[in-house]
């Protein structure tokens, strides 16, 4: 009698933990967290920052957290809707579904065009979800970011990144600090067998991006406070063009190969940095761990990280971006929900996971993952930090920044007729706005 | 009245009023027809309408307050990039359509020719060369980028390296970039071509060849007296579909060049992309829309006045 009750009482907890279990895994699917049938509902559009990530470390973590947070949330259900990987076509196709009324209740938005997000009134406020506290904890441009003209907060900026000049410690011991010891260590490191500096030069933001380091570096603005663009005015020309000049000298003097024009992907230098051709180019934060990862043990150690040169030693800048999440419904109870979603799972949890830049100071002192070394390093490069205009035109201005790069760094066009032509551009679509 | 009288005028009634409506609308041809026309109109017609609407706009993904205007047409015409890249464009057309055509027609002969000669293999061959057929633009692109890389573990330049050659700056000198993506295009697209001139050149009677052979004629005088003339309507369905379908490419082109360097591989249909999705001007993209769709138009036009005319007594 005693043996049946134990095997019994064996069973019972057997098929309890199989149906606790088996709940579980059910809480969190492809497309769905939360049970089938819950009575309330709200959809998240997301990136591979989420329980479908296509990295399985940062999936396993992100289900975790959703699996936790539905928990803690009873009564509701995340239907998840996955962007593709061309963010710039996915972002504007949300844009376009939002002012219909049709978007998502809750989505990531791109820092860099949250700005046509709010110019488009698509976004609902968030103030309420967060403390003033919370608010002034974050970065300066961070917070700019994401306030609207009325004062509001339209969006939480929950990670950042930044660039910076990675260097294969053998072969460039000291990291350059001005253009001219950039160059020099370029040339240097070629006649010790490598392709000398690499950076984005081909036809996509990123080209856009790493280099307008060198002119925010000198002080110059791409557009005023009316968000008037102005990159090709006065002070602002003869900036523009020192940049311009600079990146095409590091290429016609051998520093940097002409294949930097054709280069749009930061994964390019990773496979330079493990194939052993590349020991310089500018990359972003989030490299450092891919290159933990993709370099042999032995490898690894030998690379290391400075701030982008400057002009000259005392002029820096790097540019910086990141992800928001955005609220898009009408409902404020989904609303709330969005910026749960926002504050339990990527504020904090979210970045600790995926090692990815807080953007309030008080993050990196809670977890231990931003207390390496590497991590400090970044954080503080942030100091120099600078976001991209929030402004409407953007995004035209970086697509003729792209095309003048290109046309400058293979001998098409002089800096200065590439600059015109980009500004004749610009104006015209300026006009058009 | 007698019954035979109202029985009479009963049936002559019938006869002018004649059949019931459903009977008339089941005779009518257009009754069978309006559901394909309903579609037609709503998935491809309303959106084509709609196209020419935007264009006459000034829509933005960006700003709110739509009105109708011809400021985005004259903007758009008067872009100085525009002539640039319709030059970039026929560049790119027609050395695809030309490359497609001559690279399908030779892969078609040596097929039919090694069937005739029941030579083994010749499945095999059609299922390599149909492989790159399926494979997504995208895919392509990024597969020619690989080969083309200039680094120092680049595919093709690697290979050269080997045989004592000169790198080739494949995708960051201008002209050579063009060289490239008509490259990729052609590989992807020469399996069409070849699938319409293999079923052309099985249709080709026979004892034309026979003749000839009694004739005396040669091979070179079989293709161009015999071949070409009876492949002419294939030809030409193939050099309109062959061309629309070029000018619509810009998949390969986004993954392999991204259109650079500059502008040296920026085509209409990439142009239009990237006007919508990158420069959220959706008027901008519909007005490029529409010159893509006029030309498109004019060139099958234009393809289809020299197609054979049926003779009277067929």
């Amino acid at each position: 009698m005693m043996r049946l009750r134990l095997v019994t009482a064996l069973l019972a907890s057997a098929a309890a933990f199989v149906a606790v279990s088996a709940h579980a895994d059910n809480l969190v699917t492809k497309d769905r967290v939360g049970p089938a049938d819950a009575p309330k509902s709200f959809t998240l559009r997301l990136t591979n920052d989420g329980p479908t990530s296509t990295d399985p470390v940062w999936a396993e973590g992100y289900q975790k957290l959703f699996s936790e947070f539905i928990q803690r949330h009873p009564g509701w259900r995340i239907d998840l809707e996955r962007m593709s990987d061309n963010i710039g076509q996915e972002q504007a196709r949300m844009l376009e579904q939002a002012k219909s009324g049709n978007g998502p209740d809750c989505a990531a938005v791109d820092s860099f065009v949250l700005a046509l997000f709010k110019g488009a009134n698509v976004l609902k406020p968030l103030d309420e979800y967060f403390t003033k506290e919370e608010v002034a904890d974050l970065f300066p441009f961070i917070r700019e970011g994401i306030t609207g003209p009325d004062g509001k907060i339209y969006a939480w900026w929950w990670n950042t990144d930044l660039r910076v000049l990675y260097r294969n410690k053998e072969i460039v011991p000291d990291a350059p600090k001005d253009w001219a010891e950039l160059k020099a260590a370029a040339l240097a490191s070629k006649e010790k067998g490598g392709e000398g500096v690499l950076f984005n030069g081909g036809r996509w933001e990123g080209t856009t991006f790493d280099w307008l380091a060198n002119f925010w570096a000198q002080g110059g603005k791409l557009v005023d406070d009316k968000g008037k663009p102005i990159f090709a005015e006065g002070e602002n020309r003869e900036k523009f063009l020192k940049a311009v000049n600079y990146f095409k000298d590091l290429v016609d003097s051998g520093a940097a190969p002409k294949r930097v024009a054709t280069i749009v992907n930061y994964d390019e230098f990773n496979a330079a940095a493990a194939a052993g051709t590349a020991a310089l180019f500018i990359g972003g934060n989030w490299q450092y761990g891919q290159l933990k990862n993709t370099l042999e043990p032995e490898e690894f150690p030998k690379w290391t990280f400075s701030e982008i040169p400057g002009p000259t030693a005392d002029q820096r800048s790097t540019g910086t971006g990141g992800w928001t999440f955005g609220a898009f419904s009408n409902d404020p109870e989904k609303v709330a929900m969005c910026a749960a979603v926002v504050k339990e799972i990527y504020a904090g949890p979210g970045n600790a996971l995926q090692q990815q830049l807080p953007t309030a100071a008080a993050l990196y002192g809670k977890y231990d993952v931003f207390k390496t070394e590497a991590n400090e390093t970044f954080a503080k490069a942030l100091v120099n930090g600078q976001a991209r205009p929030g402004v409407p035109i953007y995004p035209e201005i970086s697509n003729q920044i792209q095309i003048m790069m290109g046309d400058v760094l293979s001998g098409t066009k002089t800096p200065e007729a590439a600059l015109d032509a980009a500004n004749t551009a610009v104006q015209a679509a300026f006009a058009r706005l | 009245m007698p019954t035979t009288t109202a029985a009479a005028m009963g049936a002559a009634q019938r006869r002018v009023a004649g059949p019931s409506l459903a009977r008339r609308l089941e005779a009518n041809p257009f009754t069978w027809l309006v559901p394909v026309a309903v579609m037609l109109g709503v998935f491809y017609l309303y959106p084509i309408l709609d196209v020419f609407r935007l264009g006459m706009t000034n829509a933005s993904l960006v700003g709110s307050d739509e009105r109708y205007t011809i400021v985005t047409l004259q903007a758009m015409f008067e872009n100085p990039a525009l002539l640039d890249i319709l030059k970039t464009t026929a560049v790119f057309t027609i050395a695809s359509v030309v490359g497609q055509q001559v690279f399908g027609l030779a892969i078609a002969l040596l097929v039919v020719r090694g069937e005739r000669r029941k030579l083994k293999g010749m499945v095999a061959l059609r299922t390599v060369v149909l492989v790159a057929w399926v494979i997504p633009g995208i895919a392509n692109g990024l597969i020619w980028q690989m080969l083309f890389s200039e680094a120092p573990f680049g595919a093709i330049n690697s290979v050269l390296r080997m045989m004592h050659v000169s790198p080739v700056a494949w995708l960051s000198d201008p002209n050579i970039a063009m060289l490239s993506a008509v490259i990729s295009n052609v590989w992807r697209g020469t399996a069409f071509s070849m699938i319409v001139f293999y079923a052309a050149l099985k249709a080709i009677d026979p004892t034309l060849y026979e003749a000839a052979s009694v004739d005396g004629a040669g091979h070179l005088q079989k293709l161009r007296f015999i071949t070409l003339p009876q492949l002419r309507a294939a030809i030409l369905v193939n050099s309109i579909l062959v061309t629309i379908q070029t000018l619509n490419t810009f998949d390969a082109i986004i993954s392999l060049t991204g259109g650079g360097p500059g502008r040296a591989t920026e085509v209409l249909s990439l142009f239009t992309f990237n006007t919508v999705f990158r420069n959220y001007d959706l008027a901008g993209g519909s007005v490029l829309s529409v010159l893509m769709l006029v030309i498109s138009l004019v060139l099958a036009l234009f393809y289809a006045s020299f197609m054979p005319r049926r003779e009277v007594s067929e």
